[in-house]
C-alpha cells in the first residue's frame, strides 16, 4: 500500500471518529430533554410565547437530526454558536481560553522533553548504578501519584508554607508582579507547569532510558566507539537518534491529550483555561461550549495520532503500512 | 561488598526442577517471591483489603459523627483524640479515610469485573476466530482507545444524575457511584481486549491446543479449558493495572465535583476539603496519601506479576 493510500485511509477513519464522538455527545446531552426547557425550569414565570420564540430562534422546534446537521454545517463554517452562560461566540472563547491552556501545557512538554533526555541518557549510560536506581524509582513513584494530589502538595509547600508562588489564577487581580505583565504571568505559571512537567518527565524518562539501554548494546554503537568517536558523540548523536523513536509517540500523545488532561490541572490551580471552562460548562449545561470543546479535544487527539503514524513511516522505513 | 562475595548472593535454582511437576502458578509465585517491589505492592494491596474488611473495628469514630462540631473542634489538627485531625464539618479524618477503603475497592474491582467480561469475550473471540470479525472488532477497539474517555465520562455522569431525578431509579442507594463504576467498566475494556486477543492468537497455534483438538475437544472446551487458563497471568496483570487506574479515575471524577456526595470516597474527601486546604491541610493530605499508596500498590503488584509470569519480557 502506498503512503498516499495509507494517509487517505487514516484520514477517513479520523473524520468518522470525530463525527462519531460529536454525535454521541450531542444525543447524550439531548437525552435529558430540551436545553431551553431545563434552563427555564429554574426561572419560572416566562410567558409561553417568549419560550416559543426562543425555541424558534435556536431551532429547537426541529427534530434532533436536523439540529445536529445544522450544528455540523455551522461548524464547517467555523461557527460554533453562542455560549448560553457567557453569551459570547464559542469560537472566540475557545481561542482566548485555549491560549491559557496551551501556554502552560506546551511549556511543560518542552521542559520535560529536555529533562527526560538528559536524565534518561544519564541513567542509561550508568545502568544499575545508584543514579539509575534513584531515577527509576522516582519515575515509577511518579506514575502512581495522583495529579491533583501533587498539585495540592505543591500549593501547600510553595504557596502556603514558603509563600513564594501564587496558588490560583493566571494573573494578579491588583498590581502585577514588579509592574511587568510578562513576569506576573510567568510567576503564576510556575506551579501548574511544575505539576505537569513532573508527570510528563516521569514517563518520558522511563521510555528513553529503557530504549537507550537496548540501543547501547547494539553492534553499530560498538562500531562507532571502535572507530574512535568521543563518548558524548556516540551517545547523543548515534544512540539517542535511534532510542528516541518510541518516545516520539508518547510526545504526540502528550500533545493530543493536552486538552483532555487540562480539567484536573486547571481545577487545582483555578486556571482560566479550556479545562476549567469545560468543567463549568458541564455543571451549568452550556451545550454549545460542551459540543465545541469536545470537537476540539477529539480533533487534537486524532491529529496527533495521524501525525505519529506518518512520522513513523518516514523515520523508520522498515515499518510496513499494514 | 567484595567481588568474591557477589556470586553467593544469587540463589541456586529450585532443587525440584525436573523431578516434580510444578504448575504455572507455583513457578510464578517462586519468581514473584524474590521480587522486592512486587512484594511491597502485594503488602500495600493487602493492607487496603484488610482495612476495607475491618473498617468498623479500625475507625475511631462513626464516619458520619460530627460531634467535634459541638465542642468547637472542627478543623482541629491531629491529636490523641483525632489521630489525623478533624475536617471543616467536624468529621474525624482518620475514620473517613478508613471508610474510603471499601469504596475504592468496590470501584476498582467492580469496574474491572465489567471491563474484564467485555474485554475477554470480545478479545478472545477476535483472536480465536480471526478474519473479518477480528478486523471489525479491532477497529471498534481502536475507536474506544482514541476517544477522550475522561471528558466523555464527565458528561455522562452529570447527565445521568439529571435524568434519574423523579424516576424510581432515584431510590437506589449510591446510584451515582454505581453509574461511575459501570461507565468506568464500559470504557475500560479495550486494553484487556487487546491483551486477550494477543494471547489467544499466540496460544491457539501452540502444540497443546492442537493436541486437544486432535483428541476431539470442542471449541468451547479449547477456549475455556485450554487457552483461557494459560492467558490468565497476562490478563491478571492488565486487570491489576486497571484496578489502580479506575480508583484514580473515580478520585479525579469526584475531585472535580461529579462524584457521589453520599458515598465516602477519597476523591470526594479531597473535593470536600479543598476549600479549606490552607486552614486544615491534614484533611486533604490523608485521603491523597491513601489514593497514592493504593494506586502504587496495584501498579507495583502488576509490575511484579509481569516479571514473574512473563520472564520473556524481562531483560
Amino acid at each position: 500500500m502506498g503512503i498516499v493510500r495509507f494517509i487517505i485511509r487514516r484520514l477517513i477513519f479520523m473524520v468518522v471518529l470525530v463525527i462519531g464522538v460529536s454525535i454521541l455527545i450531542f444525543f447524550m446531552i439531548n437525552a435529558i430533554g430540551n436545553p431551553i426547557e431545563i434552563l427555564l425550569a429554574e426561572r419560572p414565570g416566562i410567558s409561553p410565547e417568549v419560550i416559543e420564540s426562543v425555541k424558534q430562534y435556536y431551532r429547537l422546534d426541529r427534530s434532533l437530526t436536523e439540529q445536529y446537521l445544522s450544528w455540523l454545517g455551522n461548524v464547517l463554517h467555523l461557527n460554533f454558536g453562542n455560549s448560553i452562560v457567557y453569551n459570547q461566540p464559542v469560537g472566540s472563547m475557545l481561542v482566548t481560553w485555549g491560549w491559557e491552556t496551551v501556554k502552560i501545557q506546551v511549556l511543560a512538554i518542552l521542559i520535560s522533553l529536555a529533562l527526560a533526555i538528559f536524565i534518561g541518557v544519564t541513567a542509561a549510560t550508568r545502568q544499575y548504578s545508584k543514579i539509575d536506581f534513584g531515577v527509576m524509582s522516582t519515575a515509577l513513584l511518579g506514575r502512581s501519584l495522583p495529579g491533583f494530589f501533587l498539585g495540592i502538595l505543591l500549593i501547600l509547600t510553595f504557596s502556603y508554607w514558603l509563600g513564594i508562588f501564587p496558588s490560583y489564577g493566571a494573573y494578579s487581580t491588583r498590581s502585577p508582579l514588579m509592574g511587568s505583565a510578562l513576569l506576573d504571568s510567568l510567576w503564576h505559571m510556575v506551579l501548574p507547569v511544575m505539576m505537569l512537567t513532573y508527570f510528563n518527565t516521569a514517563t518520558l524518562t522511563l521510555l528513553i532510558r529503557s530504549n537507550m539501554v537496548d540501543v547501547l548494546r547494539m553492534d553499530f554503537i560498538m562500531a562507532a566507539r571502535a572507530s574512535g568517536l568521543s563518548a558524548g558523540r556516540v551517545v547523543y548523536r548515534h544512540a539517542l537518534k535511534n532510542a528516541f523513536i518510541p518516545a516520539l509517540t508518547y510526545l504526540a500523545i502528550l500533545f493530543g491529550l493536552m486538552l483532555g488532561t487540562a480539567p484536573v490541572t486547571e481545577t487545582v490551580f483555578t486556571w482560566p483555561g479550556l479545562g476549567f471552562l469545560y468543567i463549568t460548562a458541564i455543571q451549568q449545561l452550556d451545550y454549545p461550549v460542551i459540543m465545541g470543546e469536545n470537537l476540539i479535544i477529539t480533533l487534537m487527539l486524532v491529529i496527533a495520532n495521524l501525525l505519529t503514524d506518518i512520522a513513523y513511516v518516514f523515520i523508520d522505513p522498515r515499518i510496513r503500512l499494514e | 561488598m567484595t567481588a568474591a562475595e557477589q556470586p553467593s548472593t544469587r540463589k541456586p535454582p529450585p532443587k525440584h526442577h525436573g523431578t516434580r511437576r510444578l504448575g504455572m502458578w507455583v513457578l510464578g509465585w517462586q519468581r514473584f517471591r524474590r521480587n522486592k517491589t512486587g512484594l511491597l505492592g502485594l503488602v500495600l494491596v493487602g493492607i487496603v483489603f484488610l482495612v476495607a474488611l475491618f473498617c468498623p473495628l479500625l475507625a475511631p469514630y462513626d464516619p458520619n459523627d460530627q460531634s467535634a462540631m459541638l465542642e468547637f473542634r472542627s478543623k482541629a489538627p491531629p491529636s490523641w483524640k483525632n489521630p489525623l485531625g478533624t475536617d471543616r464539618m467536624g468529621y474525624d479524618v482518620a475514620s473517613r479515610v478508613i471508610y474510603g477503603a471499601p469504596t475504592a475497592l468496590v470501584v476498582g474491582l467492580g469496574s474491572m469485573a465489567v471491563a474484564a467480561v467485555i474485554g475477554i469475550i470480545l478479545g478472545g473471540f477476535s483472536g480465536y476466530i480471526g478474519g473479518m470479525a477480528d478486523e471489525f472488532l479491532m477497529r471498534f477497539t481502536e475507536f474506544f482507545l482514541v476517544v477522550p474517555i475522561f471528558i466523555v465520562i464527565l458528561v455522562m455522569v452529570r447527565i445521568f444524575g439529571i435524568v434519574v431525578v423523579g424516576t424510581p431509579l432515584e431510590e437506589i442507594p449510591y446510584l451515582n457511584l454505581s453509574t461511575i463504576i459501570l461507565i468506568l467498566g464500559v470504557f475500560g475494556w479495550p486494553p484487556i481486549a487487546r491483551m486477550a486477543r494477543a494471547e489467544f492468537l499466540r496460544l491457539k497455534e501452540m502444540e497443546f491446543v492442537e493436541a486437544a483438538r486432535c483428541i476431539g475437544v470442542g471449541r468451547a472446551g479449547i477456549i475455556f479449558r485450554h487457552i483461557l487458563p494459560n492467558a490468565l497471568p497476562s490478563l491478571i496483570v492488565i486487570i491489576a493495572l486497571g484496578i489502580g487506574g479506575s480508583i484514580l479515575m473515580e478520585a479525579m471524577i469526584s475531585f472535580l465535583g461529579f462524584g457521589d456526595p453520599k458515598a465516602i470516597s477519597w476523591g470526594q474527601l479531597l473535593s470536600f476539603n479543598y476549600e479549606f486546604l490552607k486552614i486544615a491541610p491534614w484533611a486533604s493530605i490523608a485521603p491523597g496519601m491513601a489514593i497514592f499508596l493504593t494506586v502504587l500498590g496495584f501498579n507495583l503488584l502488576a509490575d511484579g506479576l509481569t516479571d514473574a509470569f512473563n520472564p520473556r519480557l524481562k531483560e
